[in-house]
């Protein structure tokens, strides 16, 4: 049985990254998000023994070691895999930039996860496992868009804590590695109109959304034995954003 | 101190080094048992989760003594 730990699993696409990992034999997924959709629900009732939840707010940073890595998933559980794929947007021009947002986004995008990516090592560690992290992050750290720098920049510094995890960690078998995806349809990208998003699009090779679909398999490759070889590498899934 | 031996031959092992026999207060964690700053990290692990505590959290640790002050444990064979 190979247990993955995933951030955000309610809607978009960690919800996504759920279903089809639960498509797989073997596999127990430990997700947390702060609140629950329906299809989340839904998703639950049909998976009781392979999907658990909690309810976690990633801002609150000093209960991560005792919720998550000791009431939920428990020490004596191995970890095999984390999704760090929970995360805010805070949009606005560089010049209306205000601390508090800022630091609310820096909790959840990076603060958190690095803190969480901290015990899922020491779980690896732990049970002797060669386990994979695999960091969402966004193709505004490579393109510039107006008013996503704060967002963007939370998302460089989760590639570059990626980047040098797998240098640190990998004589040990673990691994970790960014999914740099492209705009896909969620409720993070619902605010932007109609010409945003054509814009955005007319950026891509193929002009058309990146499909959650497309971003899960790779993440899901990614978690797998398949991808041994492959560590410390942002991987593009942007409808080709060149 | 037994327990500690066996949690740091569990690590040894792990790593393919020779295993140890026996440690003293005095001895050093990195030229004595052998341990690099990685082997350490799962040491700290292994003893964190069987006695609660993280021996690194607050500075620095070289020695076996130092390991067992933290731990609050007796010095003794047991
Ligand atoms: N959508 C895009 O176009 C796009 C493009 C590139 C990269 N990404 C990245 O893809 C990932 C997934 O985004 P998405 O589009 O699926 O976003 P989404 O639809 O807004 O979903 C975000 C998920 O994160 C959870 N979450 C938010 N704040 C949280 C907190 N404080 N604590 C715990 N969970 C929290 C949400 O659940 P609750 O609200 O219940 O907590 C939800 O499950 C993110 O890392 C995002 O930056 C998205």
């Amino acid at each position: 049985m190979k247990n993955i730990l995933i951030s955000g699993v309610s809607r978009g696409l960690g919800l996504e990254i759920t279903k089809s990992l639960l498509k797989k034999e073997n596999i127990c997924v430990y997700g947390f998000s702060r609140a629950k959709t329906k299809e989340f629900e839904f998703l639950k009732e049909k998976n009781p023994e392979k999907l658990k939840w909690m309810s976690y707010d990633m801002s609150n940073i000093s209960d991560i070691r005792n919720k998550i890595f000791k009431e939920f998933i428990g020490l004596k559980t191995p970890l095999h895999g984390f999704v760090n794929n929970a995360a805010i947007s805070y949009d606005d021009i560089i010049t209306n930039l205000n601390y508090e947002p800022l630091l609310k986004m820096y909790k959840i995008n990076v603060f958190g996860p690095m803190m969480i990516t901290k015990h899922v090592i020491r779980q690896f560690l732990l049970h002797n496992v060669k386990g994979s992290i695999v960091h969402v992050s966004s193709i505004s750290a490579h393109t510039g868009y107006k008013g996503l720098a704060m967002y963007a920049s939370s998302k460089g510094a989760l590639e570059a804590f990626s980047k040098n995890s797998a240098r640190e960690w990998g004589e040990r078998g673990i691994r970790s590695n960014s999914l740099v995806a492209g705009f896909m349809e969620t409720d993070m990208s619902s605010t932007l109109s109609v010409d945003q998003k054509n814009r955005i699009f007319k950026r891509t090779s193929m002009k058309v959304p990146t499909t959650k679909r497309s971003v899960s398999e790779t993440i899901i490759f990614l978690l797998s034995e398949s991808a041994e070889s492959i560590t410390g590498q942002n991987i593009h899934v942007d409808s080709g954003t060149i | 101190m037994k327990k500690i031996l066996e949690l740091i031959n569990i690590v040894l092992e792990n790593r393919d080094k020779v295993k140890l026999e026996e440690i003293s207060e005095s001895s050093d964690l990195r030229t004595d048992c052998g341990l690099d700053s990685l082997d350490l990290a799962e040491l700290t692990v292994r003893i964190e989760a069987e006695y609660d505590i993280d021996i690194f959290e607050e500075g620095v640790i070289t020695t076996i003594g130092e390991i067992l002050n933290k731990l609050d444990l007796e010095k003794t064979d047991e």
